[in-house]
């Protein structure tokens, strides 16, 4: 009995997954540290600076660190999951309204308060930290929608259903692309969508949704690239120059005189510097890399460092680390995406099938959104890589959904 | 797996998420399958290029040596202030924000700070705090400069990652100075920098020859190099004719520069090779007389003395001195001469030519120097006798109201060695015309090798002029005259030697008929001497052509030879054409030589006057030759250089016995020679 008992509890824990995350926490902590700490002016080693100064003179330099920050996100983070698995998801899934408005609340309250930083209003200052409610938009829609679409599979097929579903996630979506936070707004429509498709929505509405969604995306796209300046959809200026860098436009194509063709150039190498500076990190990287911190685009400032340790941390990897070490990065997340398949896979009812879906999805998106963007295959737009980007507030949100994935088998079907 | 099991139970909906993320994660790899594994060679190039600076550093150039080792060409320190700018970062852009920009502001309130302005202030910020530098440091060592903003700008724009060179050149007060006042200033370093010097300016300049700026590129250069350190070639002498040895191989250093362009850190990849040294036959001290003896000599107009001399080991052919005048410092070009020290020295002179090197590259007329050519092919010919003794009115003419060659010799019977003293044109005449023959002389000038390089290195000596013995034409093509034969017979006309020719030739009568092989390069050896590599030698005593002349002819012009030197008349008075050469204890052989010079209009413009000796009579070590242009006579005006010269010898060789007791014949060798040590507290010893 007791034994049986032991066993038991053993399989409470997705042992892969959880390995997986630790290997993931362990090389964003190397990286960041690599990407942020080569340009420290004095090279005093952290037992000499122990040593040296006053414990307050240390303290504050050690917890200024973006590695140490980033740890102790990660600590917060596991915490949290484990938090999420002390009760039933379907307590959470009963709160998911709740939280949904609360959101909600937060992405109108950042667009009016929020902290302004390179012309987007994303964060919320809570003194200590700052927190940017659009990563936990992803999680309350993704809560929201899977407790709206686990009801039986015939309800799902009147329209009515079809746009509340719709509408939920397009309220937060356009907030958020208010902020304007481009990525993070994008990401809600994968999770929209797949949900649907795995509750069971009927094929006929799903289609029209993709082609809707495909007719507008064409339409952006044409709008962009030629439509006359009094067309044009009131996109953010650097929207738009990214989207023409991703489709390798001529930016002086519609200049008339040498001054404005001259300008415009200036302007494309602005705009596609960041990228072509991750494609030669990544590509230089070669099959090996050039080993831990000795990685030259970012040291040397080519690769922008405001960006190196958050959203282009692939970068640094991949020169770092070369083919081999994307292939790690690669696998450990296959790990925990196919993990997820398979709670979903598991799971007692609807509701957590969807749940483990829902978070399936959002890990895959701003994966192939973080890594595509890196070699060239997507457009810039900033989107963290789960829990190796530099952030506190994605690092959460990622070990969260981990949490729930764990909560949904930890009361899985036991057949 | 784990995974797929689960999927086997037809769960379609998750088989479709399945393969959806399996093929974007197959997407992200071939994606970066292709980024990184197939064009990573593009990348990483790109990454070099925008990243790493290459810059070629020559290597530290060979010294050219006397034959002891005594350095002839050496490297001298030199020290500059250079500026390291990446330190200045910080303080330009202090500058920029607490100065230049506010005060821009202040000024023109109503302009917006575009792209263009703020770049100009940052410019304008750069340069005044550079500027503040040099006026700090130019100050301390009290020669207060200014900033030249040009220059500043373009070392900004073109070479970022590369020190500013301040101040260039510091005496060693200012070293001083420097040293003791600037001490606290991080990105200021004194770096040494190696210029050619010439430590004895004009001595042998020549030779040695000089260095010219030259930073393209070589053709065998495998790396393209974006900065270029300066380096310098040679264009003449030594130092152009073995300037692959002397320069060796230049270093390629990498500078890694940030994104800004500063320098970021050094990586050598692949170190300097140090040129070799060339190690020169020449005797330094030699040379030195040599020079001061020719120069002592002032042309007959009072102008810089014009001509030659060579100075050879008669059995070994190795040349000991070879100066030419006027001479130049071969210093001046190392910064390049500015046009009023260009037009000073006169290098461009017509007449002083100070930039042709007289020794080898010279073409004059041998005047009677040549009879040794013309009394040899005449004791060759089987109707001459030299004790015939024939009556000379002194005037020659080929038939009676033909062109009259005049005599210096007083008319009178003459043989063949009163001939030769007292230089004879009629007796060398008569008997080369009709007992030796244009064909025997021009065969025995041959022989003598004229009319052909002598074998220096590449480039430092030049042909002369001399008929061929298979068909007998004159220069321009035209036919051969017996005026021509006469004109020969007393080396005037269809003859062109150098110095260098003239000294041979008398070595190998020294030397009992032996042609040598000029040795001007001794050895080509590292400069680091315990670097083991192993020293390139030229053999000493190369015989170009043994002439297989009769011992008993060859005592005739030896005696004649002597005789120009030593002969007495009746009152016991010497009477020799050379007898200014004449030493008490050291016999001299020589003869002299006088040849009319004429301008471009065939009027005669002056003399060429020559004395070309060995000695000593009995055992002969040394042969040479002096020629100068405009002078008196070969007897007035070079015999007594030439006694000068075998003076200074005399007292090398007693200097050198007392240093070691052997005759300075061979030169120490790379294995008992100390570097550092000089000639007399480091006697050079023959190995057994």
């Amino acid at each position: 009995m007791f034994e049986a008992d032991l066993n038991q509890r053993e399989r409470q824990v997705d042992w892969p997954m959880w390995l997986a995350i630790l290997g993931l926490m362990l090389i964003g902590t190397a990286f960041i540290y690599s990407a942020t700490s080569v340009n420290e002016s004095d090279t005093l080693g952290l037992w000499e600076r122990f040593r040296k100064s006053s414990w307050a003179v240390f303290g504050k330099w050690f917890l200024s660190r973006f590695y140490i920050k980033q740890v102790l996100a990660y600590g917060l983070g596991v915490g949290a999951a484990a938090a999420f698995c002390l009760f039933d998801y379907h307590r959470l899934a009963r709160w998911s309204l709740v939280i949904y408005w609360v959101t909600i609340l937060l992405l109108v309250s950042v667009i009016l308060i929020g902290n302004k930083v390179l012309g987007a209003r994303r964060w919320i200052d809570l003194g200590v930290f700052q927190f940017q409610p659009s990563e936990f938009a992803k999680l309350s829609v993704l809560l929201v929608l899977a407790n709206f679409l686990s009801r039986p599979s015939e309800e799902l097929r009147s329209p009515s259903l079809f746009f509340k579903t719709l509408g939920l996630t397009l309220l937060p979506f356009v907030l958020i692309l208010k902020e304007p936070d481009l990525g993070s707004a994008l990401v809600l429509l994968p999770i929209c969508l797949v949900l649907m498709f795995v509750a069971g929505v009927p094929p006929f509405y799903l289609k029209t949704l993709l082609g809707g969604a495909g007719i507008l995306v064409g339409l952006l796209v044409v709008d962009i690239l030629f439509a006359p300046p009094y067309l044009r959809i009131p996109l953010q200026d650097y929207q738009r120059d990214r989207l023409l860098v991703y489709f390798a436009q001529d930016f002086a194509s519609h200049a008339t005189t040498a001054p404005e063709r001259e300008r415009a150039r200036q302007l494309q190498r602005d705009r596609t510097y960041n990228i072509e500076q991750a494609l030669i990190s990544v590509g230089s990287g070669g099959l090996t890399g050039k080993g831990w911190r000795q990685g030259t685009q970012n040291a040397l400032g080519y690769l922008p460092k405001a960006v190196a340790h958050n959203d282009f941390i692939f970068s640094v990897i991949a020169e770092e680390k070369g083919f081999l070490g994307s292939v790690i990065v690669l696998t450990l997340y296959t790990v925990i995406l196919f993990t997820g398949i398979r709670i979903a896979g598991q799971a007692r009812d609807r509701l957590g099938r969807l749940l483990a879906i829902g978070v399936v999805t959002m890990f895959f998106s701003h994966i192939f959104i973080n890594i595509g963007m890196n070699i060239r295959i997507m457009p810039v737009t900033g989107i963290p890589l789960p829990l190796l980007s530099y952030g506190g507030t994605s690092v959460l949100c990622s070990l969260i959904a981990a949490g729930i994935l764990q909560n949904i088998y930890i009361y899985r079907r036991s057949y | 797996m784990l995974v797929f099991d689960q999927l086997k139970r037809s769960d379609r909906h998750l088989q479709v998420i399945s393969v959806g993320i399996l093929a974007g994660l197959a997407i992200l790899l071939s994606g970066l399958w292709y980024v990184q594994v197939v064009s990573a060679r593009r990348f990483r190039a790109d990454q070099q290029e925008q990243s790493f600076r290459s810059v070629r550093v020559p290597a530290i150039r060979g010294k050219i040596l006397d034959r002891y080792r005594q350095p002839l060409v050496e490297n001298r320190p030199s020290y500059n202030v250079n500026l390291y700018l990446e330190e200045l970062r910080r303080q330009f852009y202090h500058e920029y924000t607490n100065s230049v920009k506010p005060q821009f502001v202040r000024a023109n309130p109503n302009v917006p700070l575009t792209r263009k302005v703020i770049g100009d202030l940052e410019r304008e910020a750069r340069y005044r705090v550079v500027s503040n530098y040099l006026f700090q440091v130019s100050s301390t060592i009290r020669e207060p400069r200014s900033l030249v903003e040009n220059a500043f700008y373009a070392h900004y724009s073109r070479q970022r990652s590369l020190p500013f060179t301040l101040l260039k050149d510091l005496s060693s007060e200012q070293m001083a100075l420097f040293v003791e006042n600037v001490p606290d200033l991080v990105s200021l370093a004194l770096d040494v920098q190696l210029t050619r010097f010439y430590p004895y300016t004009n001595l042998a300049a020549h030779l040695l020859g000089h260095l010219q700026r030259d930073d393209t590129p070589a053709e065998d250069e495998d790396i393209n190099y974006q900065f270029r350190l300066p380096d310098y070639v040679g264009v003449k002498g030594i130092e152009a004719a073995f300037d692959s040895e002397l320069r060796g191989k230049a270093a390629a250093k990498m500078v890694l520069v940030n994104r800004m362009g500063y320098r970021q850190s050094e990586e050598v990849w692949s170190s300097a090779e140090p040129g070799l040294n060339v190690v020169l036959t020449i005797d330094l001290k030699i040379q030195q007389a040599t020079e001061k003896a020719l120069t002592n000599v002032l042309g007959r107009t009072g102008k810089p003395v014009r001509g030659a001399a060579v100075v050879l080991d008669c059995t070994t052919g190795d040349i000991l001195a070879l100066e030419s005048a006027p001479s130049f410092d071969p210093n001046h070009f190392i910064p390049g001469f500015t046009h009023q020290e260009w037009e000073d020295a006169k290098m461009t002179d017509r007449e002083l030519k100070p930039l042709v090197n007289r020794a080898t590259r010279e073409n004059y007329a041998p005047g009677s120097v040549f009879k040794i050519i013309v009394g040899l092919a005449c004791l060759e010919s089987s109707t001459f006798d030299p004790k015939e003794t024939i009556y000379s009115p002194a005037l020659f003419r080929l038939r009676p109201g033909g062109h009259p060659w005049r005599d210096l010799a007083p008319p009178g019977n003459y043989d063949f060695r009163k001939a030769f003293f007292l230089s004879s044109n009629y007796y060398f005449q008569t008997n080369g015309l009709y007992k030796a023959g244009a064909k025997r002389i021009i065969e025995m000038g041959r022989r003598f090798g004229l009319g052909e390089r002598t074998g220096l290195p590449k480039g430092q000596d030049v042909d002369g002029y001399f008929p061929s013995p298979d068909q007998i034409v004159k220069r321009d093509g035209s036919r051969w005259m017996d005026g021509d034969t006469a004109n020969l017979c007393i080396g005037q006309g269809e003859i062109a030697v150098t110095p260098l020719q003239m000294a041979l030739m008398t070595a190998a009568i020294a030397n009992g008929g032996k042609l040598m092989q000029p040795r001007l390069i001794m050895a080509l050896e590292a400069q680091d001497l315990n670097s083991g590599a192993e020293p390139i030698r030229f053999p000493a005593g190369q015989v170009k052509r043994d002439l297989r002349i009769d011992p008993n002819k060859l005592e005739w012009i030896r005696l004649a030879m002597l005789d120009d030197v030593e002969h007495t008349n009746a009152v016991g008075r010497l009477d020799g054409t050379g007898k200014n050469a004449f030493m008490k204890d050291f016999r001299v052989c020589g003869k002299t030589g006088t040849a009319q010079v004429f301008d471009e209009n065939n009027r005669y413009k002056e003399h060429d006057v020559w004395f070309v000796s060995y000695a000593p009579f009995e055992s002969p070590r040394y042969a040479m030759a002096i020629v100068v242009e405009g002078g008196g006579s070969g007897g007035g005006t070079c015999a007594p250089v030439a006694r000068e010269i075998y003076q200074a010898i005399l007292k090398r060789e007693a200097e050198l016995k007392a240093a070691s007791g052997i005759v300075a014949s061979d030169p120490p060798t790379v294995e008992n020679a100390q570097p550092g040590l000089t000639l007399n507290t480091a006697p050079p010893r023959r190995i057994p």
